[in-house]
Formats: structure tokens, C-alpha cells, sequence
């Protein structure tokens, strides 16, 4: 199983995360990322990765987790 | 049992003790214990191997003091071999607690005893203690004057605010960085002071480590509950028998702590903590307070006075907390300001819309920041939403409930 973890201190609020991965990440009313559920789909695990590695802020980590 | 004596401690601070005392033996008498009355009191300092401090520490359930309540025995398990070092956090971020400092005022020698037991067990050459408070500091200093024990050990004064006392601040602080929590979870015992594996711990805990290694396992379980033998200091606050910090055996029901309204609402564990109404049925004693929903935190337990506002005050402590930010975290940094706005509306008569609104930001809130303070300022917020139900509808109703403002939990100076 996979996640995406976001550090908090690193995330300038720039949203590209959730345009890129709208199946999984959506924007609070301050434009920070709110991640839909801690288990990512296989099918998406790539795709998450491209986001995190698109982040201007290198935010985001994908993490696999036994 | 009942029998409580009071002293006035050197700081302002009322001390008093619920049965024998511990920690503040000789204190409740004659204020600041020095080395040949702390010797006269306890005896000469006990020096324990690694496995039998870690079995004694696991028997006798001793939990972190400085709110989290983790095992001590697991996290000195979780030290690795090699060169580490020893991290006494005495800063005391907490606004509302003072045991800490009474402790390192009165008691010193104790906090130095755990901290010199805890190197030797774990072949630490090097220990800092960190303080904020300045009599606090002095006279930790003072005491390690006293003493031949003490070489490598660093007394260091700081002058951060909330979440600058988070034991992981302290150690950026003093690797020469900001005192902030770093974005990833690197918990000292992996990447400590200087880079080294640390063991770091709140200085109620080095004194109960102290107490361990002298009595040993019966002897340490000679007062308190079974589940968590010894005892505990709380600061109590307001509405409360004995204001100040006082020494508890663990186990005490709450409602010792109190005389009369039973149904008034109490602040337990400190601006991270949780308001609920009445006591009945909690004791001192770490795991089942969590387990009723109400972590004991940094012991701190608060209740307004009858007659009296509690809701401004949860607006006054919400502020607070909201520019205690770091400005790390932006769920944290916009979202705190937020809720604050949110609970001062309520207070001022907002409706259903307004609550409304404060759940759902709370669950945006939680769980999204790199340290602990999000989430503790939601838990103080939140649970005075559910607790003051009464309180919002007055309000709601009248737009306030014509009492005079709740002003017992205090703000550091600036703060409110």
C-alpha cells in the first residue's frame, strides 16, 4: 500500500497537486491540499509520484507502507 | 490521604502535597532543597545498568511527563547503542503549568539524580538541561555547583514560546537552527542534539527516573495506583481546593482536587487539552484519562468560578493559540485565526451557520502541521464547543449571558 504524505512546512499553497491528481487531492479554503482517504489506488501510485515530483515546493512524498 | 500542607515556594507558586510526598519531599517545609538536605532526604544517588533500569521503568509504567505520556522504558529501549546523549527538557511551554519550574526550583538535585542515572545506564557522556523559566535555571545552575557529578553536563536557558518547548524545537534550537518542529517526524532518539542520538525527556520524568533507580520497584509502587504506581505533579488552576502545583499519588479521583459544582465544566491537560463537565468518575492516572477522551497532558487542570464566563474565556486562550502559530503550517496558520474568529462570533451570538463552519474547519485543521499544535488548539476549541452547549445557547439566545469574563488561565506576558 501506498500514501501520499505532504510536509506541512515545505507546502506554499500553489495547488498544482490537486490539478494533476484531482482523483485524489482537492484544495481547503486556503488553497492547501486535502488528501481523499490514506490508501492510494494501485492504478494511481504513478501518477502520484509524477505529482510529487511536479511540486514547486517538493512537498509531497509517496510512501509505501507494508 | 487528605491531609494537605502548604508552603509558599520561592516563585509566586503555591505548593502543596495529597498524601506523602515525592518529589517535593522537604520542599512543602522549607522551600529549595540543597544537596546535603536532597542526600538527608533520599539517600546517596544510585547509579543502575540499562537492563535493569529498563525492566524497573517498564514494571513501575512510568509515562513521559511532558504531556505525551509515551513509555519511558520503550524510549529507552529505542536508544541505539554508540554515542548518544541526554536531553532534559525543563522549558515548559505549557502557558498554564508551573510544576515543572516549582520542581527545578525546590528540587533541583532530583532532576540532576535522573539525569545523571539515565547517562550512566546509556554510557552518555553528555547531558543538557534546557530552561526557560530564570529562577528555574538558577537554581539548577546553583545545584550543579553543589556537586562532582556533573561534568559534560549543559545548562542552557531558552526563550522560545509554545511550540518552541516541543522537545523536537528544543533540539533544532540547540543544533543552532530556529526552535520549529522540522517537516519530517525525526524523533530525537534517531537524530538528537548534535546529530547524535538523544534521550530526551521532561524533567518530571528525569525526577521519577531518579526516584526508580533510589527505591527500586516496590519501593516506588508503594503509593500510587497499580496500573501507574508513584505520583504525579498536576498545576491546578482557578475554582480548585488548593491552587498551584501539587503532588498527587496517582490514582486520586479528580473530584479530590475540587470542592462543589459538580457540573462545572474543567479544562484538563492545558491549552492543548480538553474541557468536559464534571470529574466524576476520572482519576490521575494517564491511560484511563485518555481513555475517557481527556489526556492528563502536562497536568494541568483548570476551572472557572461560578458566575463567570468560561466561553470568553475559551476566546481569549483561542486567540492565543492561533498567534502561537510558527507559520509553518498553512492549515495551521490560517486555519487557527480561523476557528478563533469562528469561537468569538459564537461568543458574541453567531448561530447554527457559524458552528457550522467551526467543524468543518476543525477537521481541515487536525492532523494537517508538522508538530502537535494544530491539533491541540482543535482539541482545546472543539471540546469547548461540545462542553459549553448550554453556554453557546445562552448566548446564541442573548448574544451574551451577562457574566463577568472567566479570567483564571493565564497568558504570557503580551499574550492576551
Amino acid at each position: 500500500m501506498s500514501s501520499i504524505e505532504v510536509d506541512w512546512t515545505r507546502c506554499d499553497a500553489h495547488g498544482l497537486c490537486s490539478r494533476l491528481l484531482p482523483e485524489v487531492i482537492t484544495l481547503d479554503e486556503w488553497g492547501y491540499p486535502v488528501i481523499d482517504g490514506s490508501d492510494l489506488d494501485r492504478d494511481l501510485v504513478r501518477a502520484a509520484r509524477k505529482t510529487a515530483m511536479a511540486c514547486p515546493a517538493l512537498a509531497l512524498r509517496v510512501e509505501r507502507r507494508p | 490521604m487528605t491531609l494537605i500542607r502548604e508552603a509558599a515556594a520561592p516563585a509566586t507558586t503555591t505548593v502543596s502535597v495529597l498524601g506523602t510526598p515525592r518529589l517535593l519531599a522537604g520542599v512543602v517545609e522549607g522551600g529549595r532543597v540543597d544537596l546535603a538536605h536532597h542526600r538527608a532526604l533520599h539517600g546517596d544517588l544510585v547509579l543502575r545498568r540499562r537492563t535493569w533500569l529498563s525492566g524497573a521503568l517498564h514494571d513501575v509504567n512510568l509515562l513521559g511527563r511532558g504531556g505525551a505520556a509515551f513509555p519511558v522504558a520503550a524510549k529507552l529501549d529505542a536508544m541505539p547503542l554508540g554515542r548518544v546523549n541526554i536531553v532534559v527538557n525543563g522549558s515548559e511551554g505549557e502557558p498554564a503549568s508551573r510544576k515543572d519550574r516549582v520542581l527545578m526550583t525546590c528540587a533541583p538535585h532530583l532532576v540532576i539524580d535522573g539525569a545523571v542515572v539515565a547517562a550512566h545506564a546509556l554510557g552518555a557522556r553528555d547531558v543538557t538541561i534546557v530552561i526557560h523559566d530564570a529562577a528555574a535555571h538558577e537554581s539548577v545552575r546553583l545545584a550543579a555547583l553543589e556537586r562532582s557529578d556533573v561534568a559534560g553536563m549543559r545548562i542552557v536557558r531558552t526563550h522560545d514560546g509554545f511550540v518552541g518547548g516541543e522537545i523536537r524545537s528544543v533540539i533544532n534550537g540547540l543544533n543552532g537552527a530556529a526552535a520549529i518542529p522540522g517537516g519530517r517526524r525525526t524523533l530525537p532518539h534517531v537524530r538528537g542534539v548534535g546529530g547524535a542520538p538523544s534521550f530526551a525527556s521532561n524533567v518530571e520524568t528525569f525526577a521519577h527516573l531518579a526516584l526508580v533507580a533510589l527505591l527500586g520497584v516496590d519501593g516506588y509502587a508503594r503509593t500510587g495506583s497499580t496500573a501507574e504506581p508513584g505520583t504525579s505533579l498536576l498545576t491546578l488552576i482557578g475554582d480548585v481546593a488548593t491552587p498551584g502545583v501539587v503532588e498527587v499519588p496517582n490514582g486520586v479521583p479528580l473530584g479530590m482536587l475540587f470542592a462543589g459544582q459538580p457540573d462545572a465544566p474543567v479544562l484538563i491537560g492545558g491549552y492543548h487539552g480538553t474541557w468536559v463537565r464534571g470529574v466524576a468518575g476520572l482519576v490521575v492516572e494517564r491511560a484511563s484519562l485518555r481513555a475517557a477522551g481527556s489526556p492528563l497532558g502536562a497536568g494541568v487542570i483548570a476551572r472557572p468560578y461560578a458566575g463567570t464566563c468560561v466561553l470568553d474565556e475559551v476566546v481569549r486562550v483561542s486567540r492565543w493559540l492561533a498567534s502561537e502559530s510558527s507559520g509553518q503550517c498553512g492549515p495551521c496558520f490560517f486555519g487557527l485565526p480561523a476557528l478563533s474568529d469562528d469561537m468569538a462570533a459564537l461568543a458574541v451570538g453567531a448561530g447554527t451557520d457559524r458552528l457550522a463552519s467551526l467543524t468543518r474547519r476543525v477537521n481541515l485543521v487536525r492532523g494537517r502541521g508538522a508538530c502537535a499544535h494544530p491539533d491541540g488548539s482543535v482539541q482545546f476549541i472543539s471540546s469547548a464547543v461540545r462542553t459549553l452547549g448550554d453556554e453557546l445557547e445562552t448566548h446564541a439566545r442573548h448574544g451574551s449571558c451577562g457574566r463577568p469574563a472567566s479570567t483564571v488561565l493565564p497568558l504570557p506576558a503580551g499574550g492576551s
